[in-house]
């Protein structure tokens, strides 16, 4: 399975908030709550994911719960796609 | 037997082009059987020996029924014809005279046979304009009967049957035919409207029937634009519960004055808990007073809209219900969108999300994203798609219906 690298996730992470009118901050450290990015977006993002490398990914890996930053989005996907 | 009333009207297949009568020379068909056909040719000359001779009869497309279903029919008495070969019943028994079997649509896994007679099938009428009809339904289906049965029982209604590989061309077979009347699926006309509107517009269509799937207001719109002088119906029927609908003033849904109302010779129609329930002479045998179509009816001011089959339309997001019709009648209110498919994918966080393929207008430059705040502007959050495929054309099952 081909792999994307966090830059090109953090572009689709912005495709999805801007399909909303949203706009994602150059800063990883942005909340989440913040810039309004909730689980329906968060499984838009992973869907779209999946899609672009062809593989489904396991979501039952742990660590859901800390994600609370743009850069913890990115890190959570980088990790699940490389498990 | 007297000859039906229309045995002089015309048919015509892909090798066969005369009167019903005409086909009288056929093989002599054994008296219990269930013919799977290769084409309409071979379903016509079957449905010739039904309404003349006593016996009874299956008609089905070859295509539709495997070995161990064919091997059941056998077993319950019924001869298995594929063309010039037949395989005898495995079980003795006299054919009861007049039974005419169906197979579901099947929808849900293997088609199921359903009882009938082609009296039951026959829900037309009384004087008709003289017309041609186009049947592109499936071979054998209910739809298809329905067509056969009025050219049948009324004189002046010819027919002209189209196989499943001549659906992208019937547009100007029936140019060619002088076809009048035509039946299809929205699908069917969607696909038909998009791939040829421009043979299509030049049809001399008086009446155009729509059933099979629900019918929404924009495709009624979109033929009443094309066609301003055809009459325009649209008919709810079903193997199991008959035609027990039909609608003929242009709108979507039927009046919600006829439900609970007790007419003769017309089915009571109900909504319980969401679902449409039909009660009709006119249904199969064997089956329940009142039929659970299990689809889902919601009655809108003067209207109950039948908007798809309940089973299948709830998509739950996280906990919140979204309906795939509502979200797929949004799309098909879009001005540029000419199909639309809406269905549930698995998601994780969420459970599933709102997923959804459309078709275009030739030339369109609306987005994905156009389309997705089209959506968000009129739906709840949850129900708009997140994930949305523009496909070039309209994917088109046997049975002339998408799986939407």
């Amino acid at each position: 399975m081909s792999t994307l690298s966090r830059d090109q996730v953090r572009t689709m992470m912005a495709e999805v908030l801007s399909a909303q009118g949203k706009e994602l901050p150059a800063d990883d450290s942005a909340s989440l709550e913040t810039i309004g990015f909730r689980s329906l977006d968060f499984s838009e993002l992973a869907l779209r994911v999946e899609d672009e490398i062809g593989d489904e990914l396991n979501f039952d890996a742990p660590g859901l719960r800390s994600i609370e930053t743009v850069g913890d989005v990115l890190d959570f996907l980088d990790q699940l796609q490389t498990a | 037997m007297s000859l039906p009333a229309g045995a002089g009207n015309r048919v015509i297949t892909a090798r066969y082009d005369g009167t019903w009568a005409g086909l009288a020379d056929a093989p002599v068909l054994p008296p219990a059987a269930a013919v799977l056909v290769q084409d309409n040719t071979e379903a016509v000359r079957a449905v010739w020996q039904a309404a003349t001779t006593p016996r009874e009869t299956l008609i089905a497309a070859a295509t539709r029924v495997g070995d161990e279903q064919a091997q059941e029919l056998r077993e319950s008495g019924l001869a298995v014809v594929r063309s010039d070969a037949v395989e005898p019943p495995l079980t003795g028994r006299e054919p009861e005279a007049g039974r005419v079997w169906l197979l579901t649509s099947g929808s849900t896994g293997r088609p199921k046979q359903v009882a009938h007679t082609l009296e039951s099938l026959t829900t037309v009428g009384g004087d008709q304009p003289r017309r041609t009809w186009l049947c592109p339904y499936a071979t054998g289906a209910y739809a298809w009967w329905q067509i056969v049965t009025l050219s049948l029982a009324l004189p002046g209604q010819d027919v002209l049957f189209v196989e499943p590989s001549e659906l992208d061309r019937w547009p100007q077979m029936a140019v060619d035919a002088g076809v009048t009347a035509a039946s299809g699926t929205p699908t069917f006309w969607r696909q038909a409207l998009f791939r040829s509107g421009d043979v299509l517009a030049g049809l001399q269509l008086e009446q155009i029937t729509l059933g099979g799937e629900p019918v929404d207001q924009a495709i009624l719109d979109t033929l009443r634009e094309v066609f301003p002088k055809a009459r325009i119906s649209w008919i709810y029927a079903s193997s199991e519960a008959g035609a027990a609908i039909a609608v003929h003033d242009g709108r979507a849904g039927f009046p919600a004055a006829w439900l609970e109302r007790d007419t003769p010779g017309r089915p009571r129609l109900t909504v319980q808990d969401g679902e449409l329930v039909i009660a009709s002479a006119k249904a199969a045998e064997g089956m329940d007073a009142a039929i659970r179509t299990g689809d889902r009816a919601e009655v809108v001011g003067d209207r109950v809209l039948i908007t798809g089959r309940i089973a299948s339309d709830e998509i739950n997001v996280g906990g919140s219900k979204a309906s795939a019709s509502k979200v797929r009648g949004v799309l098909l209110d879009h001005p540029d969108v000419r199909w639309a498919a809406v269905r549930g994918r698995k998601a994780p966080l969420v459970g599933q999300v709102v997923m959804a393929e459309v078709v275009l207008a030739d030339g369109s430059a609306v987005t994905d994203a156009d389309l997705t705040a089209w959506c968000a502007a009129r739906l709840p959050d949850y129900s708009v798609p997140r994930r949305l495929r523009v496909l070039p054309e309209i994917p088109i099952k046997e049975t002339l219906k998408s799986d939407v």
